[in-house]
């Protein structure tokens, strides 16, 4: 029996997993040459049109009615009440659900068609629609929750009950990382006040191994909890106590003649090397002034949407599977127009930088990116519509996002809102359906993706979910 | 060659773990054929009616062997070649082959399928499913080494060997067994003395010393409760959004202390079911801690996001409790069912909501307050014995003060009586405000007219209307007025009000005056006066629905018609001390709530507001005048007199005959307007209660269990919804039929424990001894921990599983017995070294030829680090502490903050560290601790690079690392020594030559580094106190010695 780490690792892998993976991964399994700890190092298969995925989680409910969801009938009626023929006695938050009425409000934001596609954008997202003819966007998202904790966890883990794993963990779990020295799942999260608070549970692994939680990357001098060593201990000291380490683990194996001896090891010498792989990869300061330019000025500043949106690039760069942006800040129960300003200030122009500079560096043909929030805002206005002012509550009938890069439909959009922006009038997309579609993109069968768990075969779209062919080239 | 190792693992872990025994011409149903069946054909052709296909049915023989009418004879008893269940397996066509290739079921193997078609040949006997038969104890096996066993259950172990040719592993050294049994039964490692000590020791009972003394340190009681408290979810906040904290640790400290004293084991799970019923049944026997054990059913997230509706997370949380029960005492999976019957387990939907009546009838909320920190009711009231005595004292004196004013009236009748004969005239005091609401003031306020100083106030000015009395206001339902500074009352205060009234419409519900901050999101403190369903409800609130006083009137308002509306309330915290008079009449009320004994005026209450709150539904279209406020409870007559004032403009004499008045309402009233002594002994029972209930606001509570007088009705809900009851299906509380019934017992949680714990129940003592057994040998004998029913593992060993539980029953519960039998046994003692020949054959250990290996839990990691290095501050129980962790961790949550603790709060157990749900402490998850967030049975144990990181990295362990240097420069002047020190501190053994050679030269290494560099071992050293007499350079380099001891492997693992 070789000792060989990786060999041991496998019978790891199995352990929770055989029977589980579905023809799929164990095919792929069987030809692939390294495991690694718990992660199937496979590359997705070759009808994969995605190698990774970079989402741009705008959190606490953008409203589709300010972004690219067009109603000038909205306008129209501006004031008048939400027809009952229209809300179908559907329930409301009880944040405007006592409200005495209940009117319409027309977005205050001009609309104009941009691009050879000739898509909707609202003028408060100009860089956005100078890249619209690489957009699909999609109209009739539709999800179940109502408030933000159970919408969002439905939105990242596909379930509203905590302690499911998360999207970027079952790709985690069923892709691997082709890089060694990155974690398969990286998370980064705007620094600044949050109207509504984000949990390590969006990025969590749930009942998965928890090797495949997301590593959330910080903004300042430690990107990663832990990495850096003790002040007062250099990195030669800190080799010289992974030598040491190495004749204890040597010893140990000797003694106990147990592999997983020479795992542990092969685990801390990856640290070792993350410590500086990641760095090098958080440090910005090689980047040349023109893409500051390109991601706007606030790319300067660690921690920003625009920071994280280039550290996104190369992190895609260097392999990583998933990395997940979260930007908060949408939750607009009132004074919305002044809010929607600051939020398309801070978001606007370095998402669509990020298209093009995937896109000159000939990464988007094989990297998704995706941007949305875990529900849509209500057509008519939460507290006093006033003739500048108004707000709109949590909707989670409609909402809109966008997807770009490998494998997408670009300069299109699917799905209808009827002509109140309150239902769906054509071709809906449940959140499953939509969770489906991401992993087809990376080769993967949304229902081979299975992770037994007390006696259940669980999966990232419960037992529903339907590919949407229609937004895929 | 990777590809067929690969393959065979895959065939062995997808069975049921036999592979390695001879074939067998009759498989065995349970073990072999109903995975089988269960994997790929129940999901279509098993226990779930919904998805069945083609109404065949598998999971049970009769109907699975029944002819069919125009179908082919599914399975016919000894004839493969007659069942279509063969030709379907076998079919070549993929419109024919079972499972289907579309349904993302794995095709049968071949052996599968050969198995299938032996067991039809030999007659296709169904058994049922292995755990849901009670145990039974055997015989223990015959076994040829008798010698080697210690107890009972190494026969069960042995003759399994022995059947596979196997001989056991020789005892491990007595380090390694001491390390072992340490962390198992108390979570951290044996000093250096207690080591030698044992090691030295040559009495015979050495072992069983060890095991006694570690049985009784309260450390052992510690250690269980970390494992229990995964299973009750336990945190130190709700969980959800805001993730606020609440206080639950005197639950983990019952816990903590329910092993200590080796609580048996049915009543720690009856107590925690039904406690509140155990103890309402027998007051006298039964401690408070019965009922403080309740508190597990509450611990499952909670929220109190705005806009929530109540009775959706209010079902959540009565599932999560269905959920926990089944995990932790069942060990079932019950969730499925919540939507659709079980696809494998026999538990129908019916079932499951029949598990679900038990927990559904507490008087709670779904949400708990945002704007105040009351507990979520019911809750237990945790008075310390002072509290209780000095509570009793004033109870007393309230009592006295009560039956003082009682005794008034006759005692002044007298008086009275001459008072009646002079003419019976007084002046009574007036409101202390009356707003007539006839218009608006320049300024837009609303004139006072009692103190023209404290006018009212709008918000988005309510229209004026002509009213009952000059004008009237209109409310909008989202306007309203609102009188600063004039009824700020306390529940200890009597007090008034009076209004006309009218009602546009029938009201489900509005609000019509309140002092309040907001509906549910404030839990409704404060005091307020509802239409519900257009009866009038008047109100005194804590928190809503448990601590709170409140009456309805039974009859409804008549809408468009102008109603004078009197509320009055006596201040004595009892809903009989509340009124409502209708155009001047006392009006039949119901008493909803009677149960107030904390504050209404948290969270910022703001002013007496009429016609609208906070996310509450609004006064629309509803009309006020005439208000009035009197800080005094009125009588039946004076309210009266509001209704038809007097034509005397002072009200000096009552406007009617004494006829109509009737003596005993002139008496009343005399009393509380008139006579001074009267008004005297009132103010001193005011008093009185204010001060009792200033104590009370300081009893501190926990959430609990307790049933409401009247239980709700469940349904089975449509997709588990909470908006879809099918009320055509309610449901009894019952248990799942294929368990065996509750008969005879309480449709109550008292029963549902009664059945759990009886001898009858197949599966409470399996699942108990099963956790127990994986406690000390790193797996269950099922190893799927979480799951006993037909998806689960089959046991390894099953006749020693129910033999232990059958035992574990006999004798008392006792975990403490229970866990001594396991580490005395010889299976515990062996050696867990690596045995070439079992490698292959038994990677997973299932076979226990060998010790088991487990690395080190998320606690013990850091306990162990904290105990070697002399820095643990053992004490039990009591708040949870905040240990150093990275800043930044609370801030992407709404939580504020996270400020470490100083002193001894930075080195507590980890089982006390604080847990906030949404943010847990990064250094424990990177270990495997569980979320917290829902029960759980098994944590993963993974390897990763962060966890190499916080070993290395993070200050708590380069803390400890370094005063485990310190102590071992101060304990010896030789180098080699203090290596050894360390090592031994860390690994419980000695350091082999290789290993003391490494660190040695590592240290040499270093002190040359630091000397050469003193600033670095500052550093590195900058924050530690007690440095006094160390050689810097050496403490540095011998700390970075212990840093790599701490990331080695036999720190991480114990052997």
């Amino acid at each position: 029996m070789p000792l060989d780490p990786r060999v041991l690792s496998r019978r790891h892998f199995l352990r929770g997993t055989a029977g589980s993976l579905g023809a799929l991964a164990l095919a792929e399994l069987a030809t692939a040459g390294a495991v690694s700890s718990g992660v199937a190092r496979v590359e997705p298969p070759r009808r994969a049109k995605a190698r990774r995925v970079i989402y741009l989680f705008q959190s606490g409910g953008p409203s589709q009615l300010e972004t690219f969801d067009y109603k000038p009938v909205l306008n129209a009626r501006n004031g008048e009440p939400l027809p009952d023929s229209v809300r179908q006695g559907q329930r409301l938050t009880g944040m405007s659900g006592n409200q005495s009425l209940l009117p319409l409000a027309g977005s205050q934001f001009r609309f104009a068609q941009h691009g050879c596609s000739r898509q909707w954008v609202s003028e408060l997202f100009p860089r956005t629609a100078g890249v619209v003819d690489e957009l699909c966007f999609v109209k009739s998202l539709h999800t179940e929750a109502i408030n933000h904790d159970p919408a969002i966890t439905f939105l990242c883990t596909g379930s509203e009950i905590a302690g499911r794993p998360s999207m970027g963990a079952w790709l985690s779990y069923g892709l691997g990382s082709p890089n060694r020295n990155l974690p398969a799942f990286v998370v980064l999260v705007t620094k600044k006040g949050a109207d509504q608070p984000l949990y390590a549970r969006l990025w969590g692994s749930g009942f998965l191994p928890s090797e495949h939680q997301g590593v959330q990357f910080l903004a300042g001098k430690e990107p990663v909890l832990y990495l850096a060593n003790p002040d007062g201990v250099s990195a030669t000291a800190r080799r010289r106590q992974l030598d040491a380490l190495g004749e204890l683990a040597k010893a140990q194996h000797a003694r106990e003649g147990d592999d997983e001896i020479l795992a542990r090891l092969a685990q801390a010498e990856m640290a070792f090397r993350m410590q500086t792989s990641v760095p090098e990869v958080t440090d910005l300061s090689d980047e040349p002034d023109e893409v500051f330019e390109l991601y706007g000025a606030d790319a300067r500043t660690p921690g920003t949407y625009a920071a994280n949106c280039l550290l996104a690039r190369r992190l895609a760069e260097r392999g990583v599977r998933f990395v997940q942006l979260f930007h908060p800040g949408w939750d607009h129960h009132g004074d919305l127009p002044a809010s929607m300003r600051n939020l398309a200030r801070e978001t606007d122009q370095a998402s669509a930088a990020l298209i093009v500079d995937l896109k000159r560096r000939g990464l988007l043909d094989d990297t998704l990116v995706v941007w949305g929030g875990e529900f849509g805002r209500t057509n008519y206005s939460q507290g006093k519509l006033t003739s500048d002012n108004y707000g709109r509550d949590h909707h989670p009938r409609c909402f809109t996002a966008w997807l770009a890069g490998a494998g997408v439909n670009a300069g299109t959009s699917f799905g209808e809102t009827d002509e109140f922006g309150y239902n769906i009038a054509r071709d809906p997309v449940h959140v499953h359906d939509f969770h489906a579609t991401l992993l087809h993109l990376l080769g993967v069968d949304h229902t081979a993706l299975t992770f037994r768990y007390q006696g259940r075969d669980f999966r990232l779209t419960d037992v529903a979910g339907r590919v949407v062919h229609e937004l895929l080239s | 060659m990777a590809f067929a190792w690969f393959a065979l693992a895959v065939l062995g872990a997808a069975s049921s773990g036999d592979e390695r025994a001879p074939e067998r011409a009759r498989p065995e149903f349970d073990l072999e054929v109903r995975p089988i069946l269960a994997d790929r054909c129940f999901p279509c052709h098993g226990p779930d009616a919904g998805s069945r296909k083609a109404k065949l049915r598998l999971d049970v023989r009769d109907e699975a062997l029944a002819p069919r009418s125009g179908a082919a004879h599914a399975i016919v008893a000894g004839d493969v070649a007659a069942s279509e269940l063969v030709a379907r397996i076998r079919a070549e066509s993929p419109d024919d082959v079972m499972p289907p290739p579309d349904s993302g079921r794995k095709p049968l193997s071949e052996a599968e399928k050969a198995t299938l078609e032996r067991w039809i040949a030999s007659g296709a006997e169904y058994a049922p499913h292995w755990a849901f038969v009670p145990p039974k104890l055997d015989e223990p096996p015959a076994v040829a080494d008798a010698g080697w066993c210690r107890d009972e259950l190494d026969r069960w172990v042995l003759a399994e060997l022995e059947r596979r040719g196997l001989a056991p592993s020789p005892e491990a050294d007595r380090e390694t067994w001491l390390r072992r049994v340490s962390f198992d039964l108390t979570g951290l490692p044996p000093s250096p003395v207690e080591v030698a000590e044992f090691v030295a020791d040559a009495r015979s009972d050495a072992y069983e010393r060890v095991v006694d003394r570690l049985l009784a340190s309260p450390r052992y009681a510690e250690r269980m409760a970390a494992d229990w408290l995964d299973l009750a979810r336990y945190a130190d906040t709700y969980g959800y959004q805001a993730d606020a904290e609440r206080r639950v640790w005197p639950y983990r400290d019952w816990v903590i202390r329910a092993f200590d004293e080796d609580l048996p084991y049915d009543r720690f799970a009856t107590w925690q079911l039904a406690g509140d019923l155990v103890r309402a049944a027998a007051p006298a026997e039964t401690p408070r801690d019965a009922e403080l054990a309740t508190a597990f059913n509450r611990l499952h997230r909670q929220t109190n996001e705005g806009g929530s509706t109540e009775e959706e997370f209010r079902v959540e949380y009565v599932a999560d409790r269905v959920h926990t029960f089944g995990t932790a005492f069942l060990g079932l999976t019950t969730e499925c069912a919540r939507c659709h019957d079980h696809k494998y387990d026999p538990l129908p939907q019916r079932d499951y909501y029949g598990l679900f009546a038990y927990f559904d009838d507490g008087d709670e909320s779904g949400l708990y307050s945002y704007f105040t920190s009351a507990t979520p009711t019911p809750t237990l009231r945790l008075t310390t014995p002072e509290q209780e005595s000095r509570l009793a004292e004033l109870a007393r004196e309230v009592a006295q003060a009560e039956a003082r004013v009682e005794g008034l009236a006759a005692e002044r009748e007298g008086d009275f009586q001459a008072w009646l004969a002079s003419g019976a005239s007084w002046s009574p005091s007036g409101p202390i405000a009356r707003y007539p609401l006839d218009g608006y003031a320049q300024d837009g306020s609303l004139a006072n007219a009692v103190d023209p100083a404290k006018p009212g106030a709008t918000l988005e000015r309510p229209k004026l209307v002509e009213g009952r009395v000059g004008g009237a206001l209109e409310f909008s339902g989202d306007d309203n007025a609102s009188f600063p500074g004039v009824a700020e009352f306390e529940h200890t205060d009597p007090f008034s009000f009076a209004l006309w009234l009218w009602t546009p419409e029938p009201k489900p519900r509005a609000i019509v005056l309140k002092r309040s901050r907001a509906w549910s999101d404030a839990g409704s403190q404060g005091y307020e006066l509802l239409l519900d369903d257009t009866r009038v409800a008047w109100s005194l609130i804590h928190f809503w629905p448990g601590n709170a006083i409140s009456i309805r009137t039974r009859a409804r308002l008549e809408p468009r018609r102008w109603t004078h509306v009197a509320v009055t309330y006596d201040g004595s915290a009892r809903a009989n001390g509340l009124a409502i008079y209708v155009d001047g009449a006392r009006a039949e009320v119901e008493v909803v709530r009677d149960e107030l004994w904390k504050p209404i005026t948290g969270g910022e209450p703001g002013a007496l507001t009429l016609a609208e709150r906070f996310r509450d539904v609004g006064f629309a279209g509803g009309r006020v005048d005439e208000l009035c406020v009197f800080d005094r409870c009125l009588t039946a007559l004076e309210i009266a007199r509001l209704v038809a004032p007097v034509e005397s403009p002072a009200g000096d004499a009552p406007n009617v005959a004494l006829g109509d008045i009737g003596v005993d309402a002139l008496r009343e009233t005399w009393l509380a307007c008139v006579d001074e002594p009267a008004r005297a002994a009132r103010e001193a029972l005011r008093a009185a209660r204010k001060r009792q209930a200033e104590e009370l606001a300081r009893v501190e509570e926990i959430m609990t269990m307790r049933d409401r007088p009247t239980p709700r009705t469940a349904y089975v809900l449509k997709r588990g919804r909470y908006d879809q009851p099918d009320t055509s299906q309610p449901v009894e509380p019952h248990v799942p039929a294929a368990l065996g019934g509750a008969d005879g017992l309480p449709p109550n949680r008292l029963g549902l424990a009664r059945w759990l714990v009886a001898p009858s129940n197949p599966l409470f003592g399996r699942v108990a001894v099963n956790r127990l057994w994986a406690q000390c040998f790193g797996h269950g004998l099922v190893a799927t921990r979480e799951n006993f029913g037909v998806q689960g593992e089959a046991p390894s060993h099953p006749e020693l599983l129910d033999a232990l539980a059958v035992r574990f029953a006999e004798d008392g519960w006792s975990t403490k017995r229970f866990l001594r039998r396991l580490v005395l046994s010889a299976t515990y003692r062996q050696s867990s070294r690596a045995r070439e020949e079992l490698t292959a054959l038994d990677p997973e250990n299932r076979l226990l030829a060998r010790g088991s290996v487990r690395r080190l839990s998320a606690e013990e990691m850091r306990d162990q680090a904290l105990c070697a290095s002399g820095l643990l501050v053992e004490r039990v129980g009591g708040p949870s502490v905040k240990p150093w962790q990275p800043p930044g961790i609370w801030e992407i949550g709404w939580g504020g903050t996270y400020t470490p603790d100083t002193g001894e709060g930075l080195h507590r157990r980890s089982l006390y560290t604080y847990w906030r749900r949404t943010a847990p402490p990064p250094n424990m998850l990177l270990f495997d601790a569980s979320k917290r967030e829902v029960c759980v049975a098994r944590r993963s144990t993974t390897n990763t690079p962060l966890q190499a990181l916080v070993l290395f990295d993070d200050p708590q362990f380069v803390e400890c690392a370094r005063s485990l240097a310190a102590v071992a420069l101060r304990e010896s002047g030789d180098r080699d020594a203090r290596v050894e020190r360390v090592f031994r501190g860390l690994a419980t053994r000695a350091p082999e030559p290789a290993e003391r050679a490494a660190l040695a030269a590592l240290f040499e290494s270093e002190l040359a580094s630091y000397r050469a560099d003193p600033a670095a071992a500052e550093r590195l050293l900058a924050g530690a106190s007690d440095l006094a007499g160390l050689a810097h350079d050496e403490l540095a380099a011998l700390t970075l010695v212990a840093s790599t001891v701490l990331a080695s492997d036999a720190s991480q693992t114990r052997r």
